[in-house]
């Protein structure tokens, strides 16, 4: 590519992304308000919710309004270890909230959360096995994007009821709340003590960095090509349904690591993880940060849940509806969300010098970002 | 089996009607808007929450009787639909998952409009005596005014049929439906065709929204319970109107008979697996509209 435009230059980019990296990590040296330590975890957690939709919807073009069954399965699964660590075999075997509702053996599907490492495991394992069966499903049949988009909410609002419904086993409307921290080989993990945030902060590097690595591989640009034009790939003798699915579970994954450390934070889990209106807001993060920008979509994130924190009590009627107004402004403007907007702007900038830039024609037709970005 | 058996089962396939009928005019004005333009339109359940609003402010300010609400619901959000469709829709045909997305972001702000302008406690919409009683059909009790959204829904589907089947502009639709660029080039205003429908689309959600009023209290949010299973009417119907009408049917009589034998919200869990799986076999639905590759 002749373009000279920065913002696709890869050492740029790795170099911004470095320099997130370090920031994120160096907050616990100046934050040392645990409660804020906490806050600030948690939006690393929406930034990795973020940084899943993009990969899936960005560079996979499968809008996945559903993230919240992975996300909020986890989130379950990670509640439900924490649970019966505080739980005691000979005393203590059966959690109170099921006691209240008159059960008097621990459900069979509860029997493997004695284990922390088991119970960690079932919580990303399952999830994902799901957006397997489920990605297999819709993909073979290709099924089309926006019914895809429908399906997976349909999905989502039928699990939410399900767990609401199953009141004696999942404690209902009112969740679970385990009473003590997340505890690891002996150790309690202080939800609001450093340890908790840099794990957090660490799981989110490991997942910006492999996520990034995997939009830059040949797996990578063959998601790209398939975003485009499915059929063509088709044609070209790639199984598509295999890669759709790939991706979608791999975007489900992250969703779940997220549900867990998720837990480990807040301590609390309810069906309102599962809320329709929070899975289509990581598409809105993810959206306004764009789409097509890993780390916009991060900082999307971050821009808009903080806005709300810091807006919201008094003005939250005021602030959904800002918040609509101006996503409708994005998609219908700026479909590559912000990220896209500093795309054109370095652009820009590339080409006012006046050196004859050598026509980037691929870019300018298509709109589509060179390969990497 | 005695008849002592029968009379909860039939009482159970009567209610699937009903509901049936309910999911089937919810689901009527996506129906033709998917179907003509090919915009998911995520909105679609503030069109109905913003009928039933209407209604509620022409009684409560102007008095005026329930069934006059209907029609007068119908205008207002076909309006407002139109508006939309102008502003913003317009620009967004070739992008489906934006239009998806956009719409959402429609969503939020008339939910919001209207928590800000009528608060966010619940309304009610007042209908006449005759309506809140039961009747009984055989075995079955229904009440009279699920009878009446029986019987508006079927006339709902009939005018829309005739509208669609036997009238000028219903053929405009349908050459456009099928290729948009050939219908033009007949010299059919493909723009304004889209424009029309959008808005009545909208409309007939507003009529739905009336009676929902009715039929649940009338809450900023309760457009969203409606969306996605009038999404799934459409999905599973192919979005054509015939397909509508026997999916809404099919899953609104299977939803009674998952209720009957399990719970309501395991009935629910049940059959959107059972769609899924139906769509992993037969994925354009029901009924699908007949046409090239968009």
């Amino acid at each position: 590519m002749t373009t000279r435009n920065l913002y696709h230059s890869k050492p740029a980019q790795w170099a911004v992304y470095g320099l997130f990296f370090v920031i994120i990590a160096l907050i616990p040296a100046f934050v040392s308000d645990g409660f804020l330590l906490n806050q600030f975890a948690v939006y690393g957690i929406y930034g990795m919710l973020a940084l899943s939709i993009s990969l899936c919807w960005g560079f996979g073009g499968i809008l996945n309004l559903g993230q919240g069954i992975a996300f909020g399965l986890a989130a379950y699964g990670m509640a439900m270890t924490m649970q019966m660590q505080s739980q005691d075999p000979d005393s203590n075997p059966i959690p109170p909230f099921m006691l209240n509702n008159s059960l008097e053996h621990l459900p069979w599907f509860w029997q493997p959360f004695w284990s922390t490492g088991g119970g960690i495991l079932l919580a990303l394992v399952v999830p994902t096995l799901f957006y397997v069966v489920f990605g297999t499903l819709m993909f073979r049949a290709r099924v089309s994007g926006p019914f895809f988009a429908i399906m997976s909410l349909a999905m989502l609002s039928a699990f939410a009821t399900l767990i609401l419904d199953m009141q004696p086993y999942t404690n209902g409307a009112n969740g679970i709340s385990p009473p003590s921290p997340l505890s690891i080989f002996g150790t309690d993990i202080d939800p609001y003590g450093p340890t908790a945030y840099w794990i957090v902060c660490g799981g989110l590097i490991a997942v910006t960095v492999g996520a990034k690595l995997l939009t830059q591989s040949k797996f990578g640009l063959v998601i790209q090509a398939l975003r485009g034009d499915p059929e063509r790939v088709r044609f070209l003798g790639y199984n598509v349904a295999l890669y759709e699915t790939c991706i979608y579970a791999i975007s489900g994954f992250i969703a779940a690591l997220a549900g867990c450390l998720w837990v480990m934070l807040i301590q609390y889990v309810s069906p309102a993880q599962l809320d329709t209106t929070f899975s289509i807001g990581m598409v809105i993060w993810a959206g306004i940060g764009g789409r097509l920008s890993l780390l916009g979509a991060i900082l999307g994130a971050f821009l808009i849940q903080g806005g709300q924190s810091y807006l919201g009590d008094q003005f939250l009627a005021t602030w959904l509806l800002v918040l609509g107004a101006f996503f409708i402004v994005v998609v219908r403007f700026l479909p590559k969300g912000l990220a896209g907007l500093l795309e054109k702007v370095l652009g820009a900038l590339a080409r006012q010098p006046g050196k004859h830039a050598r026509s980037d024609l691929p870019h300018a037709i298509s709109g589509a970002p060179a390969a990497g970005e | 089996m005695t008849s002592l058996d029968i009379a909860p089962f039939a009482n159970a396939l009567v209610l699937g009607l009903s509901i049936a009928s309910i999911w089937l005019i919810a689901a009527i004005g996506l129906t033709i808007i998917y179907g003509t333009v090919g915009v998911i339109n995520m909105a679609h359940g503030e069109f109905i929450m913003l009928g039933a609003y209407t209604s509620y402010a022409l009684q409560s300010s102007l008095g005026l009787p329930f069934l006059l609400c209907l029609p007068a619901s119908f205008a207002v959000v076909a309006l407002v639909g139109l508006v939309i469709e102008r502003g913003l829709i317009r620009y967004l045909y070739n992008r489906p998952l934006d239009t998806l997305l956009a719409t959402w972001g429609v969503s939020l702000v008339l939910m919001q409009g209207v928590r800000l302008i009528f608060g966010s406690d619940p309304k009610y919409i007042a209908v006449p005596e005759i309506f809140q009683s039961n009747v009984e059909i055989g075995f079955a009790s229904l009440s009279v005014f699920r009878l009446v959204v029986l019987a508006i829904t079927a006339l709902i589907v009939a005018a829309t049929a005739w509208l669609f089947y036997r009238t000028r502009f219903g053929m405009q639709v349908r050459a456009v439906m099928q290729n948009k660029e050939m219908a033009a080039s007949f010299g059919i205003n493909a723009d304004r065709v889209y424009m029309t429908t959008f808005a009545i689309g909208a409309g007939l959600a507003g009529v739905a929204g009336s009676l929902f009023g009715v039929l649940a209290i009338v809450l900023p949010t309760m457009g969203t319970a409606y969306v996605v299973q009038a999404f799934l009417v459409v999905v599973v119907g192919g979005g054509t109107l015939m397909g509508s009408v026997a999916a809404a049917g099919l899953t609104g009589e299977l939803q009674s008979v998952f209720a009957f034998v399990t719970n309501d919200t395991f009935a629910r869990f049940l059959l959107y697996v059972l769609i899924v799986v139906f769509l992993r076999f037969r994925p354009r639905g029901l009924f699908a509209v007949a046409k090239g590759r968009r």
